[in-house]
């Protein structure tokens, strides 16, 4: 849920990375924090492990210049993609107003990736949201590795909900290839739909594709 | 739908904050909401509101599981002490919590006791928020996005994370 502050001049928005373990929602958010200017970011927080998995989420807020005469603060986080912290990614999830979900593009991930997709949508469910309303991206990761599974095969299995095709970009995360792409698309599509619920002017071109 | 404050709530939630602050002979407060939103901060000047507010809401909603699991609806507050500080997090309704920095010369009792008065306002406080969002519309102005092919862009080329 959004969050305006006419005192501050200030709009908060809430970004969650979303996948299966391992699939690279982590990396993403570092890259960002390594690659983008220090102006726009504040410092990135991590819950981990020992072993560097994500244990309760990771955090960084980022600030722009999107909506005139306001500063607009994203905060983003990812959750814990291991299938036993379910209950954390649902504390995580509250509240979100857009979501990247990062597929891991190995052959061998496929099952994950559907798990988690089927995780997300039950998760947005239990507090009254769908898949169906939430601005959300698919960032399929990976790219780089031999054993991918091709881009139309990943679009047809995760980007086929009733013929509306959502935004779908190829990533290759520890390279920041495709990881400011995909936040800027997310940043659009959560800023687009705020100022549409808002009565104002969002940007005519929609992103989104009728299959 | 949004969470909207105007300069007036937040004129009226840093009085609170003020005030709870003076009679517990606390640090720091601040009111946040469970998504890590800060709604409004007096006194966390040389920390990070935004993530204490993060860390502060994750820990909250974590321990309202923990008391699910022993049967409990939730438990009214988390307290972190520390040797020099600590920190005291209660929820004010489904939606806020108030966080309360403390330094360990101060009393807790204090901190709790002084608590209770300042949620009941805020909470009366986020109750006529939540009316005037449902009677009326907002009046403020309506927001227009800046032009830009891209707000966030990179400076340089990772090195492996």
């Amino acid at each position: 849920m959004s969050f305006i502050n006419y005192a501050t001049r200030e709009i908060q928005l809430k970004i969650v990375y979303y996948g299966c373990g391992l699939c690279g929602k982590t990396t993403n958010l570092q890259v960002i924090h390594q690659m983008i200017r220090d102006e726009a970011k504040g410092s990135l927080t991590s819950l981990a492990t020992s072993q560097d998995r994500t244990l309760f989420f990771d955090f960084m807020p980022l600030s722009a210049d999107a909506v005139r005469g306001f500063k607009t603060k994203f905060q983003m986080y990812t959750v814990p993609g291991q299938v036993m912290y379910n209950m954390t990614r649902r504390l995580v999830l509250r509240g979100a107003d857009g979501v990247v979900f990062v597929v891991d593009s190995q052959w061998d991930k496929m099952q994950q990736n559907v798990e988690s997709l089927a995780n997300l949508e039950e998760n947005l469910k239990l507090q009254g949201d769908s898949l169906d309303t939430i601005p959300y991206i698919l960032q399929y990761n990976k790219r780089d590795l031999p054993n991918v599974a091709p881009a139309k095969y990943l679009e047809f299995v995760f980007n086929n909900r009733g013929g509306l095709r959502r935004p779908s970009m190829a990533a290759v995360a520890p390279r920041g290839d495709g990881v400011f792409e995909s936040l800027n698309l997310i940043a659009r599509l959560v800023l687009n739909r705020f100022v549409k619920q808002h009565g104002g002017k969002e940007n005519a071109d929609q992103q989104f594709k009728l299959a | 739908m949004a969470f909207v404050l105007t300069a007036k709530d937040v004129q009226r939630m840093n009085g609170v904050l003020n005030q709870l602050m003076a009679r517990a002979e606390a640090q720091g407060g601040m009111v946040c909401d469970f998504s890590g939103h800060v709604l409004t901060e007096v006194g966390f000047d040389s920390q990070d509101p935004m993530l204490i507010s993060a860390l502060g809401a994750g820990v909250f909603a974590a321990s309202r599981e923990l008391a699910r699991l022993l049967g409990e609806d939730e438990f009214s507050s988390v307290i972190h002490q520390g040797e020099k500080r600590g920190l005291f997090i209660c929820a004010v309704d489904r939606d806020t919590l108030l966080v309360v920095a403390f330094s360990v010369s101060a009393s807790m009792g204090l901190v709790k006791l002084y608590a209770r008065p300042a949620v009941a306002e805020l909470r009366a406080l986020f109750a006529a928020v939540q009316e005037r969002a449902e009677s009326r519309p907002s009046d403020e102005q309506s927001f227009v996005l800046n032009d830009a092919k891209e707000w966030f862009g990179s400076e340089e080329k990772p090195t492996a994370p």
